[in-house]
Order: C-alpha cells, then sequence, then structure tokens
C-alpha cells in the first residue's frame, strides 16, 4: 500500500534504473538513492516498468529487509509480472524449496556428439 | 599474428554453428593473438559471430571481413566492435531496422548498462510480435544470464547479440563473457576443485557459489523457460573445456577436448511464438 503521509519520499524506478530491472547489482544505486534521503517513508513507484528478474526482486527484498529499521518502504503501481516475481521471490525466501531437481545428462566427447547429431 | 579462417558451417542448426566454433578455437593458447579469416561464410548466427566480437575485443585480435560473402551483414551488426551506449544503439536501429547491433553490457555503467540491456530486450520481443506472455517469457532468461556475468564472471563487460530470421521464423541469442568461468568461480568462492564438466553439472543441480539459500536459480530457471515455455530450438552453455547442449528433448554434458573458453558462451534458439505464454510455472 503506498504512504499516505505528505512526509514521503516517491522514487520512480524506471526513471532511475530502467523499465526492465535486469542486473541485482543495479539495486546498489537504489539503496543509496534511499539512504541519502533522510524521510522515513519511501515508496518505490514501479510504473512502467515492464519486468523484473527474480535476482533483483531477491536483491530489492533483501535491501527492504536491510532498511527496514530506518526506512518505511513500499512497493506502489507494480504491473501484474512484476507483483508476481516479487511475490514468488518473497515466498521462497520464507519458505524456501529444498527439493533440488532431476539433472543427469548423458556425458560424451563433442566429437562423438557431432558423429552423432550432423551425420 | 595467426590466421585463422572460420570454417563454415555444414548446415543452419545450432549445433552446426557449435562445430565451427570448436573448429575455430582448437588448439588456440589462452589470450592468443589471432587474425579472423571469414571469407568462407555465407551466413552466421550469433552462436558463431559474438564469441569471435568478445575475443577480438578482449584480446585485441584482429579479423579479415573485406572478402567476406557477409561483410555487409557484418558492418550492419557493428562486428567486431559493437556498440556500447544507448545512442548508439538507437541509431542502428533506425538505421538498420531488422539487425540489431552486437551489444557490450559495461559493469560500470549502472543504470545506463541497465537501460541499454532493457532496449536490447524490447527490441527482441517486439520481433517476436504481441503475443501474451512474451515479454516475461524473453527478459526471464536474458536478464538472469546478463546478471550472472555480472555476479560471477569478475569481468567488466558481456556481450550480447541476437538475431531474429524471419524466413525461418525463429530468434537467436546468444550472452557471451570472457571472465573466469564456472569450474575457477566454484573453486574461488567455494573452495570446490572441480572439473569444467561437473562445474557446469552443479551449476544446474542449482548449487550456487553464493551462501544464500535461495540462490542458484538463475541458470537452469532460463534453461526450463527457454526450452519448456518457448519451446526452444536448442539451449548450449559452454565454459572453459566443457559444455551443456540442451535440443531435441535430450541433454548432454560435453567435453571439448583441445579447446579452452575462458569464461561463458551461452546461446539458445527460440521460434516466434504462436500463442500466449506462461512461465509463472516456472518461477521459483
Amino acid at each position: 500500500m503506498a504512504n499516505t503521509k505528505k512526509s514521503y519520499k516517491k522514487i520512480t524506478i524506471s526513471r532511475l534504473l530502467a523499465p526492465i530491472i535486469s542486473s541485482r547489482d543495479v539495486v546498489t544505486i537504489l539503496e543509496k538513492t534511499i539512504e541519502k534521503t533522510n524521510i522515513k517513508l519511501v515508496d518505490l513507484d514501479f510504473s512502467d516498468v515492464k519486468f523484473i528478474s527474480r535476482s533483483a526482486a531477491h536483491a530489492l527484498l533483501l535491501m527492504r529487509e536491510r532498511l527496514q529499521a530506518k526506512k518505511d518502504i513500499s512497493f506502489i503501481n507494480t504491473n501484474e509480472d512484476v507483483a508476481n516475481m516479487l511475490r514468488v521471490v518473497a515466498a521462497n525466501r520464507i519458505i524456501p524449496k529444498k527439493q533440488k531437481p532431476e539433472f543427469n545428462p548423458k556425458r560424451i566427447n563433442i566429437n562423438s556428439f557431432f558423429k552423432e547429431v550432423l551425420t | 599474428m595467426k590466421k585463422i579462417i572460420i570454417p563454415k558451417p555444414q548446415n543452419d542448426s545450432l549445433v552446426a554453428q557449435l562445430e565451427s566454433l570448436y573448429r575455430t578455437f582448437i588448439n588456440i593458447r589462452p589470450r592468443e593473438n589471432l587474425n579472423f579469416d571469414l571469407s568462407s561464410l555465407a551466413w552466421v548466427c550469433p552462436l558463431l559471430i559474438l564469441p569471435i566480437s568478445a575475443y577480438i575485443n578482449n584480446t585485441q585480435s584482429d579479423c579479415e571481413i573485406n572478402n567476406s560473402p557477409i561483410k555487409s551483414y557484418l558492418e550492419r551488426i557493428a562486428f567486431p566492435g559493437g556498440i556500447d551506449s544507448i545512442s548508439l544503439f538507437q541509431q542502428r536501429i533506425q538505421k538498420h531496422k531488422s539487425f540489431i547491433p552486437i551489444s557490450i553490457l559495461k559493469k560500470d555503467a549502472g543504470s545506463s548498462r541497465e537501460r541499454l540491456e532493457a532496449l536490447f530486450e524490447e527490441k527482441i520481443y517486439n520481433i517476436l510480435g504481441n503475443v501474451s506472455g512474451a515479454q516475461s517469457a524473453v527478459c526471464y532468461p536474458i536478464a538472469e544470464l546478463v546478471t550472472n556475468i555480472f555476479e560471477h564472471s569478475k569481468k567488466d563487460a558481456g556481450f550480447i547479440f541476437g538475431q531474429f530470421y524471419p524466413a525461418k521464423n525463429y530468434l537467436d541469442i546468444c550472452i557471451v563473457d570472457c571472465g573466469r568461468g564456472f569450474a575457477t568461480t566454484y573453486k574461488e568462492e567455494k573452495r570446490l576443485k572441480l572439473s569444467d564438466i561437473d562445474a557446469i553439472f552443479e551449476a544446474m543441480k542449482g548449487n550456487s557459489v553464493k551462501p544464500d539459500k535461495e540462490r542458484g536459480y538463475g541458470i537452469r530457471t532460463s534453461k526450463k523457460i527457454i526450452c519448456d515455455v518457448l519451446k526452444g530450438g536448442g539451449f548450449i552453455l559452454i565454459s572453459g573445456s566443457a559444455g551443456l547442449v540442451a535440443a531435441a528433448k535430450k541433454e548432454r554434458l560435453v567435453s571439448f577436448p583441445n579447446f579452452y573458453w575462458q569464461g561463458a558462451i551461452i546461446a539458445y534458439r527460440i521460434p516466434k511464438p504462436l500463442g500466449p505464454l506462461d512461465i509463472s510455472p516456472f518461477l521459483e
């Protein structure tokens, strides 16, 4: 929910970062911007943000946890895809999946592989 | 400077491009200065051309394209130097509408790099058409695979390139870095001594080099989205002397004797989507 008091800071994510948030490391740019403000209530406005990667969503949630003693951060105007990604990552942060995936591919030398596939 | 004639791929499959890439770099010493001769190529796809571009940029190697039948194509995609700014990307896209230039993403550029990557992704999903869910399906693997470069490679630049083939109705994407590679990352971050092939195996099992519990999803979920949601025609990952090749419902861990890619190469092929796509069942 958006902060309703007047003394809040709104940060437009698409303007500060990009309309597609891919990389984990750009969250540090956002964190520095939030830390610079002396206002406690911060709205992160996701208008015009079309997509956020899983990694960036994870970094964003970690940032929110780090700053929660000093700042009250809200995510506003998220589209459905961005909201879904944040929800999935937040849920997995609370209860991580324990099961590792099945992955047992055949091992092969590249020359045998080319012979098998290309001839 | 050693001259390398890039062999013509046997056909237009990803595996045939992989074979040409392997034959191009076989028996090359680390960071050896090379002169690439592209005169035998009548056609090229991102899996072959982007690693060569990255290698040239990373080693100050050279290339000969004047005698190449695909000279004008290579110029349109900004081979070998690539472009590294939003303004240059936009200029190129205006001038050559169906060609996306080779893009160099620089870590230090921060939000400018993020915007350049966003432009690349927007261009890709605009090409694929206005299909519900395509945006997330296209962005997820690119975003996760690129962020891996800046988190793990210890290099300050990554290379990305895509090409849509309208007559064949598919899109090829390649992402490359010249960093430390998977095995060295496990060794330096987790003190695990793994062969290149075992390092790829660990990454695909989701064993992250980072201590956080909820990490290690990037590559394997990207592969799932490419192969299962986008019905991809192939996914190839190479690091050091090994690779993973997933195509036609088969996955192979492949060793590449007398070949060593310093860093990582990821390439995949996706058909133009015909109906709505949904990545949500694959999100973890």
